[in-house]
């Protein structure tokens, strides 16, 4: 008798727990639990960064990631993203890449585009195994690189 | 096996002026697999993914796409176009196994507002 109260006073405290979980993650983006972890790449990581890009630097800025933080259907993410860098005849928005850190392949897709497009956005949706960091990555016709990450907790498996 | 892999549409404004940047989208009814799933008997079910696209406008090529089998099933892209001129926005999936499927939309303007407001 003692036990079973025992355990219903746990599941209700626990209950609770997750209730005050799920409002927060339904208000506060900045909540230090939605942040994740440390936003440094691992190894493997920096591995698909260096292949593709090289020694050259990678800053944050000029590109927006809209992303759910908490994504219902893993197989299903939708990204929206966007820049405001010049997208000019001769300075424009070359390509976006989407890194994601915990997924089989981490370098998910790339864009090309060309001037023609007339602005640089873009809306998809991928799948993703785990929760994990989301690099968004610009590149301008001039080899500049723009970035921004965003940490995504998923629930379902995404690796259909 | 699903029967409708390879149909698509490509859906543009239904309002465009001249020199417009418009949005564009779109989908591809594939299944997107990615070669690490079983079927029921434990038996596993090979990659079948889309890896390239390609978007053309009055036969100039305008984007292009590199994917994974992380892109989700039924693929779905928007993009933005700027619209120049009247002609087919044409988009071209090709997927892993030698499945090439094309579709494409007209690009026509409906008013003249951007000409009449210079």
């Amino acid at each position: 008798m003692r036990d079973s109260l025992t355990r219903r006073t746990f599941l209700k405290s626990s209950a609770l727990a997750l209730a005050a979980l799920a409002a927060s993650a339904g208000t506060a983006a900045a909540s230090p639990l939605l942040r994740g972890p440390d936003n440094e790449p691992d190894e493997d990581v920096k591995t698909v960064l260096r292949e593709r890009f090289g020694t050259r630097p990678i800053r944050e800025g000029h590109v927006t990631l809209d992303v759910p933080d908490v994504a219902p259907d893993s197989r299903e993410v939708p990204l929206l993203i966007e820049s405001d860098l010049p997208m000019t005849a001769d300075d424009y928005v070359k390509g976006f890449h989407i890194i994601v850190d915990h997924n089989p392949d981490i370098y998910l897709a790339g864009f090309n585009f060309t001037s023609a497009i007339g602005a640089a956005t873009l809306d998809t949706r991928i799948k993703m195994r785990r929760s994990s960091h989301i690099r968004i990555i610009a590149e301008t016709s001039k080899g500049e690189l723009w970035s921004t990450s965003r940490f995504v907790y998923t629930s379902l498996n995404g690796c259909v | 096996m699903r029967d409708d892999i390879g149909q698509g549409k490509i859906i543009l404004p239904a309002k465009i002026s001249r020199n417009a940047v418009i949005n564009i989208r779109a989908l591809l009814s594939h299944p997107m697999l990615t070669g690490m799933s079983r079927d029921q008997a434990g038996i596993p079910i090979p990659a079948w993914f889309v890896k390239e696209v390609e978007v053309t406008y009055g036969g100039d090529r305008v984007a292009s796409f590199e994917w994974t089998s992380g892109i989700s099933r039924d693929p779905f892209v928007g993009f933005s176009l700027r619209a120049s001129k009247e002609a087919p926005l044409t988009v071209t999936w090709k997927d892993n196994k030698g499945g090439i499927f094309t579709h494409s939309a007209d690009v026509k303007f409906t008013t003249t507002t951007a000409e009449a407001t210079r």
